[in-house]
């Protein structure tokens, strides 16, 4: 009993002195993605509002509802995707975020919701190993990524049921994509099912980075960033943006979060014109406030998922809020088959 | 190596064990009775969590999957950790010192990082397809991950040292007179070794064997990596469910599942073990 009593205050001790000390926690998925949030968007915060921000990681949302469910929140500004943000503002398990603090008239209207703003956005496109594909024609379309047999060898998918495989099977299946919602998850998995034994799933960006750039998957839907990456480190890729499919990170604050108001004001300068043009520019990401690309170079702008908006298909996030569960229970279940 | 659980002991000494009981109560059995608490009231009461689970094909695949890669590392680590551990305890203590060093090394470097480079070794494109290709052993590269093979390969090396170190312990007390006693009496080397060697060794086999097989059963990092979803393990379909679908009533069925198979392996082979020692 007496070791009980002393541990809880010490927890007390340490919650009084994160409370008085300034200072709030950010979690994101770790990596290169979150060292460029800590340079560009938790540096540039600390100088001009003195609070410092301890950074967490990696994302998990079992750990938020644990934490929501038990009164003890220890993150006060999560990235998160943007679809379990609108499932788990419904769910209760989020703060309604404060515009009047964040500028939401600046940002992309496709990213903003009660609980959530985009984090940053980002296409799934098809990348290859040119090695692989010489002389022939090249991977263009989805339907090409689904043809083993004019593009033979493995391709890389994303394993977690998320917006993105789903509705590139649809594509490749002739499905327009006007008509993409609601979604045929039949029809989906049935197209799957053609190339299941040529699929290896990537779980992480640099994993789906070591299997195109080996040649174990010599072709594959990746985040574009990752391939942005690849080719600034001087590797040959092949991208396709035809049909490419947007996905968005979202920052959200967790319901009964410690900091609130610091977490608000964190949120304001990440989306901040400058903070996403920095962030973009550094990631291959796209920024989410709409002023951030006058801010970039033409160069970099032209390698953005903002310059192939012709070829561009929005996955429909509030689609997949409604229906995450369902989708995500068949997902993982057809995967074990 | 098992000494304290002969019944010589057992029941005294529960005092000094106080401690290191209630951190247990308050980290380990509060925390699965909460566990076990929702899987039958969430998503609403009732035993519906289980009949999912116990009623797919799906699922059961997902057990059946878990107890054939357990059991397969299992096997395998012991072949292969009983003449390690026979050759450390007969080798001058120096050079043994030197080989535990190398296991144990391995035991420190990150999980994470000794699966990855599993993966590049195994992978079409690595090391070894590149090597069996260039000897000419084979033409096309042979698939060692996202497979069966692959968690096996990468399950096997991370085991290995629980079971050698166990089996180490056992073959060390055996004197190796015995041996000497059993070639005297007309038994041939093979005879030795089954009939001496390995009964006296078997504690050692059951308790490394045992720590590798429920250790293997919720493994998660190494099965996700090098095998392919077809191979899916228990841990990675709780994984899902806890942290990517919030449904903690099937996590935690799934978990239960899992845990009861555990403790009635470890109450059989205690049984066993003290049925021996009597």
């Amino acid at each position: 009993m007496q070791m009980k009593s002393l541990l809880a205050v010490a927890f007390v001790a340490m919650a009084a002195s994160a409370a008085n000390a300034q200072q709030m926690v950010f979690t994101s998925w770790g990596g290169t993605t979150q060292d460029a949030q800590t340079e560009f968007w938790a540096a540039p915060f600390t100088e001009k509002s003195g609070t410092a921000v301890l950074q967490d990681g990696p994302t998990d949302y079992g750990k938020i509802k644990a934490m929501v469910e038990a009164g003890a929140v220890a993150w006060d500004v999560v990235d998160t995707e943007f679809d379990w943000a609108l499932q788990a503002g419904k769910a209760g398990l989020l703060e309604p975020l404060d515009f009047g603090v964040i500028d939401k008239a600046k940002l992309d209207p496709r990213f903003v919701s009660d609980y959530a703003v985009g984090s940053f956005y980002y296409s799934f496109v098809i990348g290859f190993n040119p090695a692989n594909f010489s002389g022939e024609a090249q991977p263009q379309t989805m339907a090409d990524l689904f043809d083993t047999a004019k593009f033979p060898g493995k391709r890389t998918f994303y394993k977690w049921s998320a917006p993105g495989v789903i509705e590139a099977a649809l594509l490749a299946d002739g499905v327009p994509a006007n008509q993409l919602y609601p979604l045929d998850l039949d029809r989906a998995f049935k197209k799957l099912d053609t190339i299941k034994s040529s699929i290896i799933w990537w779980e992480g960006g640099a994993q789906s980075q070591q299997l195109l750039a080996s040649g174990e998957a010599p072709i594959g839907l990746f985040w574009n960033g990752r391939l942005a990456a690849l080719q600034a480190d001087g590797m040959p890729v092949g991208i396709s943006w035809q049909d490419n499919i947007t996905a968005a990170d979202a920052l959200v604050v967790p319901k009964g979060a410690r900091n609130k108001e610091a977490a608000m004001a964190f949120i304001a300068e990440a989306t901040s014109a400058k903070a996403q043009a920095d962030f973009a520019t550094k990631t291959g990401y796209a920024p989410i406030n709409l002023d951030s690309p006058s801010l970039m170079e033409a160069d970099l702008r032209a390698t953005l998922p903002d310059a192939q908006t012709a070829n561009q298909i929005n996955a429909d996030m509030a689609y997949w809020a409604e229906h995450r569960d369902e989708i995500g229970n068949r997902w993982y279940a057809w995967q074990a088959e | 190596m098992l000494s304290f659980l002969t019944p010589a002991r057992r029941g005294s000494g529960l005092g000094m064990a106080m401690p290191a009981l209630l951190l247990l109560l308050a980290f380990f059995v509060i925390p699965v009775a909460g566990l076990l608490s929702r899987s039958v009231t969430e998503p609403v009461a009732g035993l519906q969590n289980y009949e999912t689970l116990l009623g797919s094909a799906t699922y059961l695949r997902i057990f059946f999957n878990t107890f054939l890669v357990s059991g397969l590392v299992t096997l395998i680590t012991a072949l292969i950790a009983f003449p390690v551990a026979w050759a450390l305890a007969i080798m001058p203590s120096r050079v043994a010192a030197v080989v535990f060093a190398i296991i144990l090394l391995s035991m420190w470097t990150n999980l994470l990082a000794r699966t990855y480079a599993w993966m590049v070794l195994l992978q079409q494109t690595g090391l070894v397809n590149r090597i069996l290709m260039a000897t000419g052993i084979i033409d096309q590269p042979v698939q060692l991950t996202n497979n069966l093979v692959g968690v096996t390969i990468g399950m096997v090396y991370i085991m290995l040292p629980f079971m050698i170190l166990p089996l180490y312990g056992v073959i060390k007390k055996i004197d190796p007179a015995i041996l000497q006693a059993a070639a005297l009496c007309g038994a041939t080397k093979g005879q030795a070794l089954r009939r001496v060697l390995l009964p006296l060794a078997t504690p050692g086999i059951a308790s490394g064997a045992l720590m590798v097989f429920v250790m293997s059963l919720g493994y998660f990092v190494t099965p996700s990596l090098l095998g392919g979803t077809a191979n899916m393990m228990v841990a990675e379909l709780i994984v899902q469910q806890v942290q990517s679908l919030l449904n903690w009533g099937m996590g935690g069925a799934a978990a239960f599942i899992l845990l009861v198979v555990t403790l009635a392996l470890y109450a059989l082979q205690l049984r066993l073990f003290e049925g021996r020692a009597r």
